[in-house]
């Protein structure tokens, strides 16, 4: 696989340029981590303010009950899935290209994950009953509703927190063996405890082998079913702009359109940081870009189906929906929704875009922002549904964007953490690609 | 009752006090401020209070003149609410926003809590009561008779001893009541000689006219005029009073009229005297006497009355005819927002327009005497007096006209002239902050008193618990003083005001020719009062009838193209500025502009695009008495030559904290009285941009229905035909009626319904349940927001603040929607009302998507709602198509109810802590009352056991409520009504609540 791997590169090389990146960090990343610290304390003392005073400080305005913080919510979902689509659909498709992005995005979904699975809690009036939410055998004999549609968040959530976690742990395995090799000291310990105590047998790789292909396989349906489920939260409310049959597809491409932008936006500056230019190049970006066309012409597609639908069906309260959408007091949100994911995507179908990196860090953020909005655009539904003397506007106020950046904080400090920890790139399926090394003649 | 409020309530004096109530209906427990420490059982259990067990008490309401009677819900020894008593003519079992209000006047934290006496530094010392006595009684004695007394007292027997305290003291005494309706009684005198504010029967008219009297809001006696115009205007069997509306503002009665028509301010009296004309001089048969008006009358003709007031002539002339025909009619005028430099002549205009048309003695009723105050000129005349010297000692009881007359009429600066001055005030008012003595005194719930608001009525007040604070009845006070002061007021020797009264009523016992006076007493104190029919005078025109006229109204101020006439007018939440400290009052909106805690200024459309003026920018208006600044409100509701600032706010003596105090529109007024009247729609004034803006805290969202079918309404003839509104809007908007559903999707609903059906028939909702429905009859409602203040009263809903309404965060459980039609193009702006609180859905959208069954359905069909249970998702809220639920952002639990107002918190009803959602239960607590109460009588549930708060205080009785399973309920019927409608019948949510169309009676051929 030329691109993946260069002619003159071996095992040993592998090994030694991943490992390189485990090092003592560097002044630069030491700056990024404290930027990141920093803004989750931002997130962190925020929240506290709401648990003390309320969720009133936020800028909720009746009738939009749900505002920035679900919107962060569905955004990070989102987020996570583009990682298990790279390493485990594609790793059943035997798609070769995923090797050397895919422990990075997979890193990036449990961390995105983790960080969805905050909003929650952070959402609503009561945080510290959260738990309510949980199916606990308890003495009321109470037990969730299961036909709300939070409550399949819950269990969407969890669960694809359980096994996106535990795939990457597993995938792992090797790789921190690999590294304790080369540690000495307590770190050396440390890396042991992550391995597992792998030693690379034949017996230990059969069943290695078999499990990450299951594991894989168990993955790959939540791909599809988390997005669909969190689509529901909206699509089973009678919303009008929500109430709608196409949201699950619409949503899970959405999911997997602003992933794969997350993965360009965290990619691009990461392998120069860590020296890994050879190991993840044009080859990945060009594949990873195809990705993003494909799902961003979908999310196209959508987009146009909700406006048609809406004034095909002559249904007034729909028609008002998207009338305001488009020009409503928001249209700058509808709008930045549309070009940022209809439009810019579509710039994707030249090659020369698609391998220009600095051209896909520019269009992955204009992703990331299209993705947020949106689902900042789908809340604002809750402006204007049925009653029109119950219409409102939308305030987000500090409460709102100090939540938000915390996330974005938390996600980050977790994403730092993990790259100079652990290999973020994989080292043993890359070294299955480099051909056996076998006894030559010296040249 | 003890005499003595006691200010330190020890164990002792709890228990002996307890000891000694007994038999007597005034029942206390320890419900002063300074709290009990200790818990203490009920050792001797007071006979007639249960704990858990409402306690009802007659009382009469003081909050304007109009003296309807109250029932007062107690609990545990402290008034907790506030209904109509059902025996009381007035009001006939309702009551008004404002009158429920004032239970929030009774626990205000900023009542005055002990006699105060003004310090040389100008600061008040808080004195005790010996001392305040021995104070102004050596004060007294030392005026020898230069004694200037203005009561706000209503008639009744305090007012009576008063009077002949003053009378005693060689003093001068001026009733003053800020809106007294002077004009009218004025034009009385002039037309039928009579000084006399008449009754009017609403119920009896067929035809209705308003010359900008606001009857639906403060004129006169504002809920018996709405009991009887819902009774004649609402659509009963295909017929329906008519309702016309004449004046410069579109105010809530205008809103209420099958017409409005605009009419330059002042001009309204030309309409009325136009119609007298052509009535006269198309019939035939009527008041002999009245002929002698049909040449006096004949140059006002209805084409002189259109160039004078601008309403076409073919619509003066239509009502003249049909005013008429309708037979009894009812013309009203003399409003105060419509009080302008001719009202009398106005008024008098109408009276002769009564007199012909022959309503007089028929929907006019004199006899009755309404009470009222001495007016304005009177007001003025004694501080003109004060201002030269003549008083030594000034008593101001219950009034406040240092913030009720205008700054240019300098009644503080004259006030001042007056050596001492004595408050009895409720609160620390603006004229108490200029009193050198502050007498605090009770509560009309706190004391014993009576009130005889008209002939034939004479209401009862008793105390219904333990005063508040360290206060003292008027009476007690008046006494005290005698006693101490000796002299002339030693005949004054009662051993107490309760004992007067007493000794008062059993005077009225004889007089009424009941010998015992004891037993006439208790069946009065029992009942409300002494209720007998009003006398009916005779009528005749007398000579001050021929000098009819009605001038050009002259203006104050200068005219010109920039300037307009300013209308300052008392809206139904304010009235005269009592309502400012009440929070209730402050956040339920304004029924018309749906704006919360703020002033504004109300300027024409037209005129704030000419001016480039923005909704909200504040503008500075300048009369040639004063100028103030507020934010500008766009209302098409206005001629386009007037701006309308409402009165109420801008003392400096609001609800503490909350919201800005606002203007004061009186500031901008003229001073000077007009005919003993002071002129609210004269004065120019003239608007400048401040380039500021403020946002505005209405609660209305969008004022359009945009086709959506809320508020739905069909005309007199739809309804005849017994048209549904569907069918009427498809005929009114000349489209067939368009049948969305296909037969598939008709297939699909019925199957959706039969499982449905299934599904209630199984586990708790197998038994045979009720199946509790609300019907609300929209040609009844008039918008009033009564509802609202029950709602608030009875819930324990909070007020959140200006700031928070301004986030759209307001609880209102039921709230007033108020919907504008038409007004673009010519066509004419019609308001639409509907009440809106939670329609307990059969398929609510709210119930399933709530992660934790806090909201769930119990089986007699309610949408329940688990507050302790609830996590505060919001989902129910997001999902509910009528946004009836209302979240708690933050503890207003905490806030709302400052000590003492949270003694009038409903011990029935949870408090709502932070973080959960609250909405319209169908007041379940009641629901479960009247079960409770059923059960241990061991009978059925019968009709009319449940009525909600909403429903009890109904003045238009628009609101029904019952088992819609019983097929004999009044709610059974109501929802079967051909006018019925559900608001968003496609969605499939099938709500528990039923609209009935407001019908209106538009001018057809």
């Amino acid at each position: 696989m030329a691109s993946t791997v260069h002619h003159n590169q071996t095992h040993a090389d592998v090994t030694r340029d991943v490992v390189a990146t485990l090092g003592t960090p560097g002044r630069g990343y030491t700056l990024l981590l404290l930027g990141s610290v920093a803004c989750f304390l931002v997130g962190l003392v925020t929240f506290l303010f709401l648990v003390k005073d309320g969720l009133g400080l936020a800028g909720y305005k009746p009738p939009v009950m749900w505002s920035v913080f679900i919107t962060t919510f569905v955004f990070w979902v989102g987020i996570g899935h583009a990682g298990t689509l790279i390493s485990a659909i594609l790793f059943l498709f035997r798609s070769p290209w995923r090797t050397a992005v895919y422990r990075a995005t997979e890193a990036m979904t449990v961390f995105a994950v983790m960080t969805a699975a905050l909003f929650p809690i952070i959402h609503i009036g009561r945080q510290w009953f959260f738990y309510w939410l949980l199916p606990y055998p308890n003495q009321r004999w109470l037990w969730p509703n299961f036909k709300s549609p939070l409550i399949w968040d819950v269990f969407a959530i969890s669960t694809y927190f359980t096994v996106s976690a535990t795939f990457l742990v597993v995938g792992l395995v090797p790789d921190v063996a690999a590294a304790r090799d080369k540690m000495t000291g307590w770190r050396q310990k440390v890396y042991q405890i992550f391995s597992f105590n792998w030693k690379g047998t034949q017996h230990q790789w059969q069943h290695y082998s078999r499990g990450y292909l299951y594991l894989a396989a168990l993955a790959t349906p939540l791909v599809l079913s988390v997005h669909s489920v969190v689509s529901w939260d909206f699509a089973m409310a009678i919303i009008p702009g929500w109430h709608g049959t196409i949201f699950a597809p619409y949503f899970v491409a959405g999911a997997i359109y602003s992933g794969v932008g997350m993965v360009f936006t965290l990619l691009i500056p990461l392998r120069k940081a860590l020296k890994i230019e050879h190991m993840i190049g044009e080859y990945h970006f060009d594949n990873l870009a195809k990705l993003t066309l494909l799902t961003g012409s979908i999310l196209f597609y959508a987009y146009a189906m909700e406006y048609f639908v809406s004034w095909y069906s002559g249904n007034t309260f729909e028609q008002t929906t998207f009338w305001r959408r488009a020009f409503g007091p928001m249209w700058w949100a509808g709008w930045t929704m549309i070009i940022c994911n209809a439009f810019v995507s579509q710039l994707l179908w030249f090659r020369k875009i698609r391998t220009n990196l600095t051209a896909l860090f520019v269009i992955s953020i204009f992703i990331n922002i299209g993705m947020w909005f949106e689902r900042y655009v789908i809340i604002s539904s809750l402006q204007n549904d049925y009653e029109p003397w119950a219409w409102g506007q939308m305030g987000p106020n500090w409460a709102d964007w100090g939540i938000l950046l915390g996330s974005f904080g938390w996600f980050a400090m977790y994403f730092l953490l993990f790259a100079r920890t652990f290999p973020v790139v994989a080292i043993q399926e890359i070294k299955e690609m480099i051909p056996m090394p076998r006894k030559r003649g010296a040249h | 009752m003890a005499d003595e409020p006691s200010s330190t309530l020890d164990r002792r004096k709890f228990l002996a006090v307890l000891g000694v109530t007994g038999g007597s209906a005034a029942v206390l427990s320890g419900c002063s401020t300074d709290r009990v420490e200790k818990l203490i059982p009920y050792l001797v259990q007071s006979e007639d209070q249960v704990p858990g067990i409402a306690t009802i008490y007659a009382s009469t309401c003081t909050e304007c003149a109009s003296g309807c009677g109250l029932h007062v819900r107690t609990r545990e020894g402290r008034a907790v609410k506030l209904e109509g008593n059902p025996e009381h003519p007035v009001n006939q079992g309702t009551l008004c926003a404002r009158g429920q209000a004032g239970i929030q006047g009774l626990y205000h934290p900023s009542r005055v809590r002990s006699p105060r006496q003004r310090q040389t530094d100008g600061s008040f010392k808080d004195i005790s009561w010996d001392e305040a006595i021995a104070l102004l009684a050596a004060k007294l004695t030392a005026a020898q008779g230069k004694v200037a007394v203005i009561s706000g007292a209503g008639r009744g027997t305090y007012r009576d001893l008063l009077g002949a305290w003053t009378a005693a003291l060689g003093g001068k005494l001026v009733d003053y009541e800020p809106f007294d309706h002077e004009s009218v009684r004025a034009a009385n005198r002039q037309i039928f000689g009579l000084d006399q504010l008449p009754a009017h029967d609403f119920a009896k008219a067929r035809y209705i006219v308003s010359f900008g009297a606001d009857f639906l809001e403060t004129w006169l006696s504002p809920t018996e005029n709405q009991r009887g115009f819902a009774a004649s205007h609402g659509y009963i069997d295909g017929a329906m009073a008519r309702h016309v509306a004449f004046g410069p503002r579109l105010n809530l009665t205008a809103m209420n009229a099958d017409q409005w028509h605009v009419a330059r301010p002042g001009t309204e009296g030309a309409i009325a005297l136009a119609m007298a004309n052509v009535i006269l001089a198309e019939r035939t048969t009527g008041p002999a006497d009245s002929n002698g008006l049909k040449n006096l009358l004949a140059s006002w003709t209805p084409e002189q009355a259109t160039q004078i007031s601008g309403v076409p002539t073919e619509i003066i002339r239509r009502a003249a005819r049909d005013f008429a025909s309708a037979g009894p009619s009812l013309a009203v005028a003399g409003g105060i927002g419509s009080q302008h430099r001719k009202a009398t002549e106005l008024c008098a205009a109408v009276n002769v327009l009564n007199y012909v048309a022959g309503n007089v003695g028929r929907t006019v009723l004199f006899g009755a005497e309404l009470q009222s105050g001495d007016g304005y000129g009177a007001l003025v005349e004694m501080t003109t007096a004060m201002a030269a010297g003549q008083y030594q000692v000034a008593i101001v009881h219950e009034a406040n006209p240092a913030y009720a007359t205008p700054k240019s009429g300098h009644f503080a600066d004259k006030f001042q002239k007056v050596p001492f001055k004595v408050a009895l005030s409720l609160f620390p008012t603006d004229t108490a902050a200029l009193c050198d003595l502050v007498l605090p005194i009770h509560h009309a719930l706190e004391r014993w008193d009576d009130l005889r608001p008209r002939k034939g009525i004479t209401s009862l007040m008793q105390p219904v618990m333990e005063p508040v604070f360290g206060t003292l009845a008027a009476g007690d006070i008046l006494l005290k003083l005698s006693k101490k002061a000796g002299g002339p007021l030693a005949s004054f020797n009662a051993a107490s005001w309760e004992a007067h009264l007493k000794q008062s009523w059993a005077g009225f016992a004889k007089a009424q020719g009941n010998g015992d006076a004891d037993g006439f007493w208790r069946a009065a104190l029992a009942r409300g009062g002494v209720f007998g029919p009003a006398p009916v005078t005779p009528v005749k025109l007398a000579a001050g009838a021929l000098q009819l006229a009605y001038p050009a109204a002259a203006l104050d101020g200068a005219e010109g193209a920039d300037s307009f006439t300013l209308s300052a007018y008392p809206t139904s939440m304010l009235y005269d500025g009592r309502g400012a400290n009440r929070p209730w009052l402050r956040e339920m909106s304004d029924p018309v502009t749906k704006i919360t805690w703020q002033s504004w200024v109300e300027i024409h459309p037209d005129a704030a695009n000419r001016m480039d003026v923005q909704d909200g920018e504040i503008l500075t208006v300048t009369s040639p008495h004063g100028s103030i600044e507020a934010p500008a409100y766009l209302y098409g509701g206005l001629h386009p030559d007037v701006v309308a600032i409402p009165l109420g706010l801008g003392s400096n003596r609001t609800f503490d904290g909350r919201g800005t105090n606002g203007i004061n529109a009186l500031d901008l007024l003229n001073g000077e009285p007009t005919g003993g009247y002071l002129a609210y729609t004269s004065t120019r004034v003239t608007l400048a941009k401040t380039g500021k803006f403020q946002a505005i805290a209405k609660t209305e969202g969008t004022p359009r229905q945009l086709g959506r079918g809320l508020s739905d309404s069909m005309t007199l003839t739809q309804a005849k035909k017994g048209m549904t509104p569907s069918l009427a809007a498809a005929e009114t908007e000349h489209h067939p009626e368009v049948e969305v559903n296909t037969e598939a999707e008709h297939a699909a609903l019925r199957g959706f319904r039969s499982a449905q059906d299934e599904k209630i028939k199984l586990g708790a909702y197998a038994e045979d349940h009720p199946k509790w429905g609300m019907s609300i009859d929209l040609s009844r409602c008039t918008g009033c927001s009564a509802c609202v203040a029950a709602c608030y009263a009875e819930n324990n809903i909070p007020v959140v603040g200006e700031a928070e309404v301004l986030r759209g965060r307001e609880m209102t459980w039921i709230r007033i929607e108020r919907y504008w039609e038409g007004g673009d193009d010519g066509e004419p702006l019609e308001a639409r009302f509907l009440p809106m609180m939670c329609q307990h859905c059969g398929n609510a959208p709210c119930e399933p998507v709530c992660p934790v069954y806090a909201a769930y359905h119990t089986a007699d069909g309610l949408n329940g709602q688990v507050y302790n249970r609830c996590v505060g998702t919001r989902y129910c809220s997001n999902n509910c198509p009528y946004k009836v639920r209302y979240f708690n952002w933050f503890a207003y639990n905490k806030t709302a109810f400052p000590e003492p107002l949270n003694l009038q918190l409903n011990p029935d009803v949870t408090v709502r802590a932070r973080g959960v959602m609250e909405k319209c239960t169908f007041c379940v607590q009641r629901i479960r009352g009247a079960q409770n109460t059923a059960r241990l009588e061991d009978r059925p549930l019968a009709d009319g056991d449940v009525i909600t708060a909403c429903a009890q205080a109904c003045p238009s009785s628009a609101i029904i409520f019952g088992n819609v399973k019983d097929s004999t309920s009044r709610i059974a019927a109501s929802s079967r009504d051909r006018r019925g409608y559900h608001v968003f019948e496609d969605i499939n949510v099938r709500p528990s609540v039923t609209y009935l169309a407001r019908v209106i009676d538009r001018a057809e051929a």
